[in-house]
């Protein structure tokens, strides 16, 4: 038994390491996430699936765990997050361990803006963002804040959202998503959270540009 | 698209705007059917010794029959399809099948007999479906007649008359008794004076009279039409106590079922292929060249100057195909998720189709109970969540039957059973089957659920444009960009139905023998020049 699943996962690391520059090879049994997250996890908006490729690990590992536990993703109002929930739930460990694996040999193209906030408010705003997630939006390890950079526009907008309305970060096993969820009341309207998403995309092209 | 829309609005919004939208609907339709249907597409042949390739990306029913017509016609054709099972969203289940619901995959444990199956999809075909009939006939899919309803059946509301389930024959009855006695008393209040004749006026009222069975004063006091409540056979008929104006009002009986017999894609007889829908999903496949490739998911599709390009990816490996032509049938909303060269606003136009929610529920019941109750076939419709009960109208007698026991269309109550585990959702069915049918519950033997917007691969049933976007895109969809063609009932009117599917694929391959002529045309004038 116990070489057969080495032998399994052997075989899984050669497929997941025979990255053809930018095509990452979906490992058996992960292909769902390709249905909602797209091609290379690209993200697809029509689905609220978010882009996924960049992310680091460690955020991601929280993450599924945080689904896989129910941490994020129960509120009734959170639907994606439910949707999302319900994929991780029956996975095992060593399975979340291979999909994030699997993640960070993924590459796509960096989002384009699909809303229109004002820019300039979104900087003045994001000064206090940067405090925790870096001036470049690069994250920080150390204080549990992911990097931003890369993300959807569209999808920082939402999760500023269900973070202000308290359908995430509420739970007492999500010691980061309260930070978080304390964090965002800063924004008083939808329309501040628009204008630090769209300063955040427009800070993913130029820092990639550069 | 907007007929799900349709459905909902005759469903939920009431009678007033259910009527003119049923006008507009029969009116529309009336149009169209005026024996315009003369067959499948005759696709312009290639030229002699070549054998144009075609790559259709999808084998849900519109996929299938493109590549039967364009095979017909001389091309070679390629399906991929993403799923392990052809089909799309033409599933039939049996014993032993998985549903691939997204997180939650299921086993049908429906015993394993020939009358032992449940259509998750596509379930009935009305006559004048002309499209879809003339495949069940070249295909040879033998089919029977299906009872879309029963005058037998039930409506229930749990908050009119104690929760207590009524015939639907009664219902009507009553309805047509009270609607009538109105009219009636309007006609003998000189009400229509100004609109008839006083000879026409006497015939109204004889007519009122006749059609809701009034005493000779235009009383309703119920009608042995609706049954009795002694046994007819040995004794005098005694109508049942009859409904009173103001419980029909306050009732939901006549929010959906009471036209659930009267809309055109719903119009009597309606039929089914024998064995199950799939029958249709066989027949194309038995007539394919090539199977379709399954469990091949597209990940790549480019256009290029002479032709299409796709990638896809299949067990761990990446595939580059390319064609003449392709023909795709996955749903829009996937298309962002897929690497494309197309332009912003044909990528819009794909974004602005959205996933539908259609759920259903199916129980294997270990006895026909309902037959006992005079039940064979039809509806009983509900304000509970399950909103509809379907009865088998297909091997009467039979020792067990699948029983359909929810079919909602009402986003916001499919997104409560989508968020359900599979047994949460068969139980909650259940509960609500009790109302209707005491002692329900028993009968259960096991059960599946299919929410639409989580089965992998699909993730949405009775797609929706708003009235805006539809304006606007669709005709743009029904044009083709380059070599690639949309296809599948999200191109359609008529989302949900294999017909909407079926005419996507003649529409899209009129628009191929458009794009052929051109070409034919241009080469000439090249080789003139």
């Amino acid at each position: 038994m116990l070489n057969k699943s080495f032998l399994v996962l052997s075989l899984l690391a050669c497929l997941a390491f025979r990255v053809n520059a930018e095509q990452a090879v979906t490992p058996p049994g992960l292909e769902y996430c390709t249905v909602c997250h797209g091609s290379q996890l690209k993200g697809n908006s029509n689905i609220g699936a978010p882009r996924l490729s960049g992310l680091s690990t460690w955020y991601l590992s929280r993450q599924l765990r945080n689904f896989k536990q129910g941490v994020r993703g129960a509120h009734p109002e959170d639907v994606t997050g439910k949707e999302m929930m319900s994929m991780v739930t029956h996975l095992s460990d060593q399975q979340l361990t291979e999909i994030v694996e699997w993640i960070t040999t993924t590459e796509s193209e960096l989002p384009r803006p699909s809303i229109s906030g004002d820019i300039q408010s979104g900087k003045a705003l994001y000064k206090s963002c940067a405090v925790c997630h870096g001036e470049g939006a690069q994250g920080n390890e150390q204080l549990g804040a992911p990097k931003l950079r890369g993300l959807n526009d569209w999808y920082i907008l939402t999760q500023l959202n269900h973070f202000r309305q308290g359908l995430r970060g509420i739970e007492t096993r999500d010691a980061f998503g309260q930070q978080m969820q304390a964090a965002s009341q800063i924004l008083t309207t939808e329309q501040e959270a628009t204008d630090i998403a769209s300063y955040i995309q427009q800070l993913s092209i130029t820092k990639s540009k550069s | 698209m907007q007929n799900i829309s349709r459905r909902e609005f005759l469903s939920y919004v009431g009678a007033v705007g259910g009527s003119s939208a049923l006008l507009k609907t029969s009116l529309a339709m009336g149009l169209m059917t005026q024996d315009s249907y003369s067959g499948p597409v005759k696709i312009r042949p290639p030229a002699p010794g070549h054998k144009p390739t075609v790559l259709i990306l999808g084998a849900g029913i519109a996929g299938l029959a493109t590549a039967f017509e364009l095979e017909q016609a001389g091309y070679q054709c390629i399906i991929l399809e993403a799923s392990f099972r052809p089909g799309g969203r033409n599933l039939t289940v049996r014993n032993g099948d998985k549903i691939d619901e997204m997180g939650n995959p299921q086993i049908c444990e429906f015993d394993k007999q020939d009358n032992l199956y449940f259509n998750c999809g596509p379930a009935r075909i009305p006559g004048h479906h002309r499209r879809l009939l003339h495949y069940c006939k070249a295909l040879n899919v033998p089919l029977q007649i299906k009872a879309n309803s029963s005058k037998m059946a039930y409506f229930h509301d749990d908050k009119s008359l104690n929760g207590k389930p009524k015939r639907i024959i009664e219902y009507h009855t009553d309805v047509r008794g009270l609607m009538s006695e109105l009219l009636w008393k309007s006609a003998d209040a000189n009400q229509f004076d100004q609109l008839l004749s006083q000879e026409d006026v006497a015939k109204l009222m004889t007519f009122s009279k006749t059609y809701g069975d009034l005493t000779e004063n235009g009383k309703y006091i119920g009608s042995e039409r609706a049954g009795s409540t002694t046994d007819r056979m040995l004794d005098y008929p005694k109508p049942p106590v009859p409904l009173e104006l103001k419980e029909m009002l306050d009732s939901r009986f006549w929010y959906g079922g009471l036209l659930g017999a009267e809309i055109y894609d719903w119009c009597e007889p309606l039929m089914e292929p024998i064995g199950g829908m799939d029958a249709v999903v066989n027949g194309f496949l038995k007539q394919l060249d090539n199977a379709p490739v399954l469990n091949a998911q597209v990940k790549k599709i480019f256009n290029r100057e002479d032709g299409v390009e796709v990638t896809y990816e299949r067990g761990g490996q990446f595939h580059t195909v390319r064609a003449d032509y392709c023909f795709n049938n996955i749903p829009a909303y996937f298309m962002k998720g897929i690497e494309n060269n197309f332009s912003n606003t044909y990528q819009t136009a794909l974004d602005s189709i959205k996933r539908g929610h259609l759920f259903k529920i199916a129980y294997q019941m270990s006895d026909r109970f309902w037959e006992r109750d005079g039940i064979y076939g039809g509806i009983s419709y509900t304000s509970e969540p399950v909103s509809q009960i379907w009865y088998p109208s297909h091997d009467i007698h039979a020792s067990k039957g699948i029983l359909l026991g929810a079919y909602t269309w009402d986003p916001k109550v499919s997104a409560m059973f989508e968020a359900m585990s599979p047994q949460q959702r068969l139980d909650a069915g259940a509960a609500c089957g009790e109302k209707i049918h005491p002692g329900y519950s028993q009968y259960i033997e096991n059960g599946i659920s299919i929410p639409w917007a989580r089965m992998n691969h699909q993730m949405g049933c009775g797609m929706q444009m708003s009235k805006d976007d539809f304006k606007q895109y669709f005709p743009m969809l029904q044009k083709p960009e380059g070599r690639h063609f949309m296809i599948g009932d999200q191109i359609s009117h008529h989302s949900g139905w294999q017909e909407g599917a079926l005419a996507s694929s003649e529409q899209a391959l009129t628009q191929l023998n458009l794009m052929l002529d051109k070409q034919i045309y241009a080469g000439g004038e090249r080789h003139v020049k």
